[in-house]
């Protein structure tokens, strides 16, 4: 599979993806409930997302003049945003362990609700997905918590930046919001991480904006830190463990939702050991076809950006896994080339099996990377993420 | 058995369609009393569980607070810093809904994303749209009702509702409706107004309370989790949450079964009569049967196979009637349980299998049972045709001591059970009709001597008025057991209105010595066992107005006692009410309780010192805000106002201990010299804008009167019923008795007597039955009454009835009876004249 041709800005299709998840996620945080003794069914799930107006939302026209840490905490005009943490982490003695903890936030209706005399009283939905992966086991857990954005149980802040819901959390650590502390308990498996970012931000696209689609509008702002060297604690069932590794965040807020022809995505965030970093994403159109607005961006050791178009890109699976679980049949090797970006990479999951069975069943997980960076050798981490191959909806698969 | 035989005996049934027409219904009259009280009684127990189900969900254990509810905090906590999953915040309370037929409604507020792991069965196959989840989420005042309340209120989504809230009226609207494939839960659904936490928190204006949190934990869990709850709160077992309400009605629907039951013993008189009347009818059709060599045993059979066959006709007509009649009962005992105990909407009979076929076999078993006798009567029918009825009569005659021996066994046992029963009321009752019977076994000697009064007396008017008391005597074995049945109805009539009106004269004069205030403050929609609240705010601006002298606050709540569980508190700072309460019992002298109340004690009413089995001198221990505390009663104090009991506490007291400012209401009492009309209109001017309830002492007397009325209504029906099950009764025993002596007639007209002078046998020989019962039935109505008063009233419900005599009962049941058996006779003499002399002699 490959890339060809220009193209306008950086990440629109993987910002579309990403809101697109949110939307669904969303759906299947209302249906939730539900889905415990009545799985809905896909098509539902899809007719009912379509009928979730986003009115009155503010629409990511501009380029946005980004700040912070006022840009890590909630833009609550636009419908949809995430804080999304992943990362490679191991022992000393090199136990090696990924983990993903990510915080989902979805308006109902836009801005801050009308005051009202309840503390419950809110027009967000807060959800969050978190994973382990355990390489020496072979073996890959991941959980979800929904909860309303009030009453102290869910939400999110700027300044100090802060998002949690119950239990779950991400917490700046300093004033710039570069130190992080991501705690996470499920009651089988816990996180409690500190984060610091070795680069400052990374603003995707131009100005921030990333264009979905050919209408206006239709776009999101995406940032990241894409290098946070790790340190904490790991907790599987009884056992802890002492860990360090790098984390990966990502935050992106807007009003969109998936285009009609799309089928899911791939989503690569790599970091070499020759200290760059790599995000490419790709949308898979129904008919096979590659959208044009798949796009990506290489991080220098020094921080400076360079935008990847869909046709600096070639993306070639190499191997595939199937789910027992939800019959999707997903790629489990790449090779990724670029002259653009200068690398040549192949990429492979630490375990094949990394799916993500929570309401929108999809695969995230830690991949391997070895090839070449600037003409030389160079082995690397990173995550993955892909969608579309298998049956979303929980209900789908026997739940 | 030969079929041919039941053959040959179910033909010649239908030779005898009315005779047939009377069993089937006295059967079907009894079973259908029994099955309409156990449907509605199933019903309202079911629909008690449904929504404990609706409420409850999966939920293992609760935390409950206070009157105050729980903060936010709390729940807040366990979420976030302790982690747990499975537990969730509920608000609700009770509110009028004007648009759904005024019923009063549960508000129920949740949060959507705690819920599921809770109440699947609100969530799963809800059907409600994205949109309407939206709204319900965010905007405030959003609810969600069932789709079939909508449909049968004619709303739809988009439609407002107003709710009537404490003493405010609130609107919101309907955004959505839950669809439920399911009918029961459907059903469950209708008496619920589901809104988001937000929205009821706003509503119920408990912002940052909530009523309870509900958790699934297991019990070693569920202790951790105790111990880290703020003093004042409590975690319970959901079940024993429910138990707990399921217990207050146990003694009301235990009543209203026993005397179901009653009725269906009045019915058992009925079939003995009519299988009687059939045997006697057949005597020549047995006599013939023996003859070509049945034996007595296959006879014996026969006729209770007959019987059987009748009864299970009877019994399915009777549950057929007793499913309609259930539909009437049901609202009589919902209407009870709301005015007397909880909230509880019970929209349908639920057609309870277990009833029908319990009332399928308790009307086949009593049809068999009731059958034995004449069976056994009829098996002994010599193969000579002709019984000498004489015979029959002399064995009675014989038999007669020991029926009166068996009487007194039976009315030592009644007795003993009454007497050391305690509360066992099941056993009570066995001790009900063990009295009734062994009084019952005295009718035969007891119808023998006013008989010879009779014939003493009126027997010297003339011949036919002697013939008529000996004629009685004469066929006592079917007399007596006319009389019976008619004394056993009327008696148990008697029984239940002395009691009525005992227990109504002592509630009246107890309103009247308790109200003594001029006119009550409230909010709308109180009720037992309900917590309602209003502004304390709002008594200072009542005691601002002209001519208010005095005002009594009170606080109403449910607390949690030690051991006893949740009981009922009544706060009150009252110092005139004081004057009006009347203590059973007290420790110290008089003077001395209310200083003791004021220094933190308690007083408890009569039903609950009965109920908990204190006094004077015992403790109660409450679980306060401020943790467990125990409280010392000084007295107990006579109230009607509930079988539960309550305790009395100052309100300083309370307060003290409870961090609970709200009242429940207040009493108001006019200055001397002022126009209480005035003033009431005053101090409604004065709560402007608070939709309050003000009642004048009269008015609250008065509504107080008309619950306790309803709650007898149901009571009232069912002696209707046993009046009119007895009338049949007597009807099928004279029939019967005119039957057997068509010869005897059929002589007296060959003889020369003529048909007005029949007639007038017939008539007098009924109305002295009539009378005999209608005079029987006063000693023993007496006896039932004092033993509803003195036993079971005061074991199962606590509270100390002053018997009031009522003369003219006693006149009523004397009518009653003698009118009952004057009509009874009309059919017998309609029948004397159609009468052929020359047949009636062929008949033997």
């Amino acid at each position: 599979m490959s890339l060809y041709g220009a193209s306008s800005d950086t990440n629109v299709k993987r910002v579309l993806i990403a809101l697109a998840f949110v939307a669904l996620g969303v759906v299947g945080a209302f249906f939730y409930w539900r889905s415990l003794q009545t799985p809905p069914l896909a098509t539902e799930i899809v007719a009912l997302q379509s009928s979730q107006g986003s009115d009155g939302f503010a629409r990511v026209i501009g380029a946005r003049e980004m700040q912070f840490p006022r840009d890590h905490g909630p833009h609550l005009d636009y419908q949809t945003e995430w804080w999304y943490y992943t990362g490679n982490l191991q022992t000393e003695d090199g136990r090696r362990f990924g983990y993903q903890l990510t915080f989902f936030r979805r308006g109902i209706t836009p801005g801050t609700p009308v005051h009202r005399a309840s503390e419950w009283a809110t027009n967000q939905i807060y959800f969050a997905h978190f994973a382990l992966t355990d390489v020496a086991s072979n073996t890959h857990n991941a959980s979800e918590i929904f909860s309303r954005g009030a009453a102290g149980l869910a939400g999110a802040t700027a300044d100090p930046f802060r998002v949690w819901i119950e239990n779950w959390s991400a917490t700046s650590m300093n004033a710039d919001a570069s130190k992080v502390n991501l705690i996470a308990d499920d009651g089988k498996m816990a996180i409690d991480l500190n984060l610091t970012a070795s680069k400052p931000p990374v603003v995707h696209g131009a100005g921030g904006v990333s264009r979905k689609t050919e209408t206006s509008g239709n776009a999101s702002y995406y940032v990241s830190f894409t290098r946070m060297p790790t340190e904490g604690t790991l907790r599987i069932n009884d056992d802890e463990f002492r860990v360090t590794g790098n984390s990966w965040f990502d935050h992106e807020w807007g009003t969109t939702s998936l285009g009609e022809n799309a089928a899911g995505w791939d989503w690569f965030s790599i970091q070499l050991d020759d200290n760059r970093e790599l995000m490419f994403f790709q949308i898979r159109n129904k008919d096979g076809s590659i959208e044009l607005l798949s796009s990506g961006t290489v991080v220098e050791p020094d921080g400076a950006t360079r935008f990847l178009s869909r046709n600096d890109v070639t993306i070639t699976p190499q191997a595939y896994w199937t789910s027992s679980y939800s019959q999707g049949k997903y790629p489990s090797k790449w090779r990724v080339t670029s002259a653009a970006g200068d690398f040549d990479l192949t990429i492979t999951p630490v375990i094949a099996d990394q799916e993500m069975r929570v309401s929108f069943v999809y695969w995230e997980g830690a991949v391997d990377v070895q090839g070449t960076s600037q003409g030389k050798p160079v082995r690397g981490r990173g995550f993955v993420e892909m969608t579309g191959y298998g049956l979303q909806a929980r209900g789908d698969v026997g739940y | 058995m030969k079929l041919i035989l039941l053959k040959t005996i179910l033909r010649d049934l239908l030779h005898r369609p009315w005779l047939t027409l009377l069993l089937i219904i006295s059967v079907a009259l009894g079973v259908a009393v029994v099955v309409a009280v156990d449907l509605a009684n199933a019903s309202a127990t079911r629909a008690f569980e449904l929504s404990t189900e609706v409420i409850v969900g999966k939920a293992t254990h609760q935390i409950v607070g206070g009157a105050g509810g729980i903060d936010d905090g709390v729940y807040l906590h366990l979420r976030r810093d302790l982690g747990l999953r499975h537990i969730a915040p509920i608000v609700e309370g009770y509110v009028g809904a004007a648009e759904l037929g005024g019923q009063t409604v549960r508000v129920l507020g949740i949060d959507l994303f705690a819920e599921p792991p809770f109440r699947t069965y609100i969530t799963a196959g809800t059907n409600v749209s994205l949109d309407a989840l939206s709204a319900f989420y965010t905007q405030p005042g959003a609810v969600l009702i069932s789709a079939d309340s909508a449909a049968r209120y004619g709303l739809k989504t988009g439609d407002p509702i107003t709710l009537q809230i404490g003493t405010t009226k609130k609107q919101i609207t309907i955004v959505g409706l839950m669809q439920q494939p399911n009918d029961v839960s459907s059903r469950v659904l209708e008496g619920l107004v589901l809104t988001d936490i937000a929205t009821a928190q706003e509503l119920l204006d408990q912002n940052g309370r909530l009523s309870r949190i509900d958790l699934i934990a297991t019990d070693a869990e569920a202790e951790t989790i105790r111990q880290t709850l703020p003093a004042g709160l409590r975690l319970v077992r959901a079940s024993e949450q429910a138990d707990t309400v399921t217990q207050l009605t146990a003694a009301f629907r235990l009543n209203l079964t026993a005397f179901s039951l009653l009725a269906l013993a009045v019915g058992m008189f009925l079939i003995y009569n009519t299988v009687m009347f059939s045997v006697v009818q057949r005597r020549r059709l047995l006599g013939i049967l023996r003859c070509i060599g049945v034996t007595g045993r296959e006879i014996f059979m026969l006729i209770l196979a007959e019987a059987a066959v009748l009864g299970l006709i009877g019994s399915l007509l009777g549950l057929v009637l007793g499913i309609f009649l259930g539909r009437l009962t049901v609202a009589l005992v919902t209407q009870t349980i709301n005015d007397l105990y909880f909230t509880l909407s019970v929209s349908d009979v639920s057609i309870d299998a277990l009833s029908l076929v319990k009332g399928l076999l308790l009307g086949i078993i009593s049809a068999l049972l009731a059958a034995a006798l004449p069976a056994y009567e009829a098996s002994s029918v010599p193969a000579v045709t002709v019984l000498q009825r004489s015979d029959l009569e002399d064995r009675i005659r014989r038999f007669l001591p020991s029926l009166n021996i068996f009487g007194v066994i039976m009315l030592a046992v009644g007795a003993g059970i009454l007497v050391f029963g305690q509360s066992n009321i099941s056993l009570l009752f066995v001790g009900v009709f063990l009295v009734l019977f062994g009084l019952v076994m005295y009718v035969p000697v007891l119808t023998i001597f006013v008989m010879r009064l009779a014939t003493a007396t009126i027997g010297r008017v003339g011949l036919t008025a002697r013939m008529s008391s000996r004629t009685v005597v004469q066929a006592l074995s079917r007399t007596s057991v006319a009389i019976a049945s008619l004394m056993v109805a009327v008696a148990v009539t008697i029984g239940v209105t002395v009691m009525i009106a005992s227990f109504r004269t002592t509630v009246e004069n107890w309103l009247g010595q308790t109200l003594n205030a001029d006119f009550y403050v409230s909010p709308p929609l109180s009720g037992a066992n309900r917590i309602v609240s209003m502004d304390p705010a709002l008594v200072e601006r009542a005691r601002a107005v002209e001519g208010v002298d005095a005002i009594e606050v009170l606080r109403s709540v449910t607390v949690a006692a030690q051991e006893l569980g949740d009981v009922r508190l009544n706060a009150t700072n009252g110092g005139r009410a004081r004057e009006s309460r009347i203590f059973r019992s007290f420790s110290g002298d008089p003077e001395s309780i209310y200083p003791q109340l004021d220094a933190g004690a308690i007083a408890v009413t009569e039903p609950f010192a009965n109920r908990h089995n204190v006094t004077e001198g015992s403790t109660v221990t409450l679980l306060t805000d401020k943790g467990a505390r125990a409280f010392s009663i000084v007295g107990v104090y006579y109230d009607y106002s509930s079988d539960q009991g309550s305790i009395l506490m100052s309100l300083d007291v309370y307060r003290q201990y409870w961090n609970d400012p709200a009242i429940s209401g207040f009493s108001v009492y006019v200055a001397p010299g002022a126009d209480v009309n005035q003033v009431e209109d005053g101090v409604r001017a004065a709560l402007g804008g608070n939709d309050v309830v003000v009642q004048s002492n009269r008015a609250l007397r008065d509504a107080a009167l008309v619950i306790f009325d309803r709650t007898f209504a149901i009571t009232q029906a069912l002696r209707v019923i046993a009046v009119a099950v007895a009338f049949i009764g007597i009807l099928s025993a004279l029939m019967a008795l005119q039957l057997e002596r068509t010869r005897e007639l059929g002589t007296l007209r060959a003889t020369g007597m003529t048909l007005r002078q029949l007639w007038q046998l017939t008539l007098l020989e009924s109305g002295l039955m009539g009378a005999t019962a209608g005079v029987l039935a006063i000693p023993v109505g007496l006896i039932l009454a004092a033993i509803l008063i003195y036993v079971i009233n005061l074991r199962s419900f606590g509270w100390t009835i002053f018997f009031t005599s009522v003369p003219e009962v006693y006149l009523q049941a004397l009518l009653v009876s003698v009118t009952a058996a004057l009509l009874a006779a009309i059919y017998p003499m309609l029948r004397l004249g159609r009468l052929q002399v020359v047949e009636a002699l062929r008949e033997e």
